[in-house]
């Protein structure tokens, strides 16, 4: 008997999609249509509301804590994306070579990532206090010097990024090193006959080849840090001042302490608008670095 | 002879790297642990102590004098519920996605984990205000789910994928229902990647904190946001706060050990293979 006639006579299991679609309907596409809707109203507490249709985005534009939450969200994308990327390829290289405690080393790297969020911000209130905390204590004795960290309106997203990637940098790692341990020998061995050695062979064969592996990690990282909330949120709740207000933050605190609920969700689209950009142009970015 | 002192210099290097690396990631996640087991007076000592009479005193506080437990006890009712809701939806969605090789479903739950969770937020704030869930763990079992339903899905794909279609097509040729099938048939073949599915929606509902930071009310605050709510508070100490941490910490942890190896290609949603 052929597949297709089996198949046929087989009967659908496709109603078994429909429960998930419609929850996704009725939980993210609804709410997504409803967040696009209350975009075009002037909504508060307390008061009727009016249409404005574009009126909260042209307000946008000339709202100084939009841009200022706009170029946070960039510093600390594009920032710790740069970051974490060059660290995780580093060390997957690292981790490549290892042959020993693999199982121990495996499970220091997953630590800092299955943590949640809300522990990873605790402990950094405590370990990079500025006056008490371990961190200043550690450089001071070092004789480096110290900082506000968190605490400081220069340096509080820097202190951000330095978080993120301390918790990601490893994830990026591992993804490199599966990556790696995928990669065909052959290639490697060819490399060795043509002499092609150290940073040349870094260079021309591993990381071209690396490429689909790494546009990989810069997805899922791009996602979760153009997204970025718990851990601003729970140290410094976007300040000192808005030092630290994303546009994620910057949209929390306009729908929920101060109740603007149609110029939130005006922030809260146009950030959801940044995010599907991205991801679609590291799609395209994929097909092009395949082989 | 040259070429081999080399070589043995490389390998401390490397060694002496991983080694750094692991202390960078340890350490502060060592601290906190250490410091949960200080008292008021060791905990705010300067310079920092790292031996120190260990107390439980901490431990005490947060149990005895806050709803700590309570919140705890929260956050595993939502953390289950969720995870079960999660896996009701997502298997057999999988099963039908795989077999089917219908792609735009799976599609469709990648917009749940993109969007920010903000942007539901407003919405949901006022739907389950309107239909009375608001404060409930009803609702923040059913958000959560947003949150487990693609890690399920993406996570049982490939391991229906890697079901052999004969055994689907003759157990209906023996009249077996499309349920009978993948309840009987298909389940107990891709169950170890169902307990992966399972252990990673546990661990993200778990740790998620936006969602209850809204919804939850008194009787279903979670402990995340309750811990959350000491900072704020000022009523504990760092020791206290320490001391929610690891408690909050432990779960996560524990779970993650049964699970290591499959954990990165769970966490890419199929786009990493391991």
């Amino acid at each position: 008997m052929s597949r297709a006639t089996a198949a046929q006579r087989v009967a659908s299991l496709q109603w078994m999609v429909w429960p998930a679609v419609a929850f996704v309907a009725v939980m993210v596409i609804f709410p997504f249509g409803y967040a696009f809707w209350l975009s075009l109203f002037d909504v508060k507490i307390g008061q009727t509301r009016a249409f404005v249709g574009i009126g909260n985005y042209n307000a946008l534009v000339g709202d100084e804590q939009f841009w200022n939450g706009l170029r946070l969200t960039f510093i600390l994308y594009l920032g710790a994306l740069l970051i974490q990327l060059v660290l995780g390829v580093a060390l997957g290289l690292l981790l490549n070579r290892i042959e020993v405690a693999k199982g121990l080393i495996r499970t220091v790297l997953v630590s800092p990532f299955m943590l949640p969020p809300v522990v990873v911000g605790m402990m950094s209130i405590v370990v990079l206090d500025p006056g008490m905390g371990v961190a200043n204590y550690l450089l001071k004795s070092a004789h480096l010097p110290t900082s506000l960290f968190l605490a400081s309106t220069d340096f509080v997203i820097f202190t951000v990024i330095m978080i993120d990637t301390w918790q990601w940098a490893p994830f990026v790692a591992l993804i490199v090193l599966g990556g790696l341990q995928s990669l065909p020998t052959r290639v490697f061995e060819a490399a060795d006959i043509d002499g092609a050695v150290g940073w040349r062979r870094f260079v021309y064969i591993t990381l071209p080849l690396l490429g689909p592996t790494i546009v990989t990690a810069a997805v899922l990282r791009s996602v979760d840090l153009l997204r970025f909330f718990d851990v601003i949120y729970i140290t410094t709740q976007g300040g000192p001042g808005f030092a630290s207000s994303t546009l994620n933050i910057y949209a929390y605190r306009k729908g929920f302490e101060f109740s603007d609920i149609g110029y939130a969700a005006a922030l809260m689209i146009t950030l959801s608008t940044i995010v599907f950009a991205a991801v679609l142009v590291f799609a395209q970015l994929r097909r092009k670095v395949a082989w | 002879m040259n070429a081999r002192r080399g070589n043995h210099l490389v390998r401390v290097l490397r060694g002496v790297q991983i080694v750094v690396l692991m202390v960078v990631l340890f350490a502060p996640i060592a601290w906190m642990i250490l410091s949960s087991f200080k008292d008021r007076v060791a905990i705010t000592q300067y310079p920092p102590q790292l031996w120190f009479t260990p107390t439980l005193e901490n431990y005490r506080q947060l149990f005895v004098r806050t709803d700590f437990l309570d919140n705890t006890l929260n956050s595993f009712y939502v953390a289950a519920g969720s995870t079960l809701l999660g896996l009701l939806l997502a298997v057999p969605a999988a099963f039908a996605i795989s077999w089917h090789r219908l792609m735009w479903p799976a599609t469709l739950t990648l917009f749940a984990r993109m969007a920010p969770g903000t942007l539901f937020l407003l919405p949901w704030f006022i739907m389950f205000s309107n239909i009375g869930l608001s404060g409930t763990h009803a609702a923040l079992i059913i958000t959560h789910a947003v949150i487990t339903l693609p890690i399920a899905l993406w996570t049982m794909l490939p391991h229906f994928d890697g079901l052999p279609r004969e055994l689907t097509e003759s157990a209906q040729i023996d009249g077996c229902s499309s349920l009978q099938i993948l309840l009987r048939i298909a389940l107990p073949v891709v169950m170890p990647g169902l307990i992966v599915a399972t252990i990673l929606s546990f661990i993200f509902s778990w740790n998620y904190f936006l969602f209850a930071l809204v919804l939850s009310g008194i009787d279903s605050k979670t402990a995340i946001v309750a811990s959350f709510n000491f900072i704020g508070e000022g009523v504990t100490n760092w020791g206290t706060l320490m001391a929610a941490a690891t408690v909050i910490a432990l779960p996560p942890i524990i779970l993650t050990f049964l699970i290591q190896r499959r954990l990165v290609s769970g966490l890419s949603f199929g786009a990493v293979k391991g």
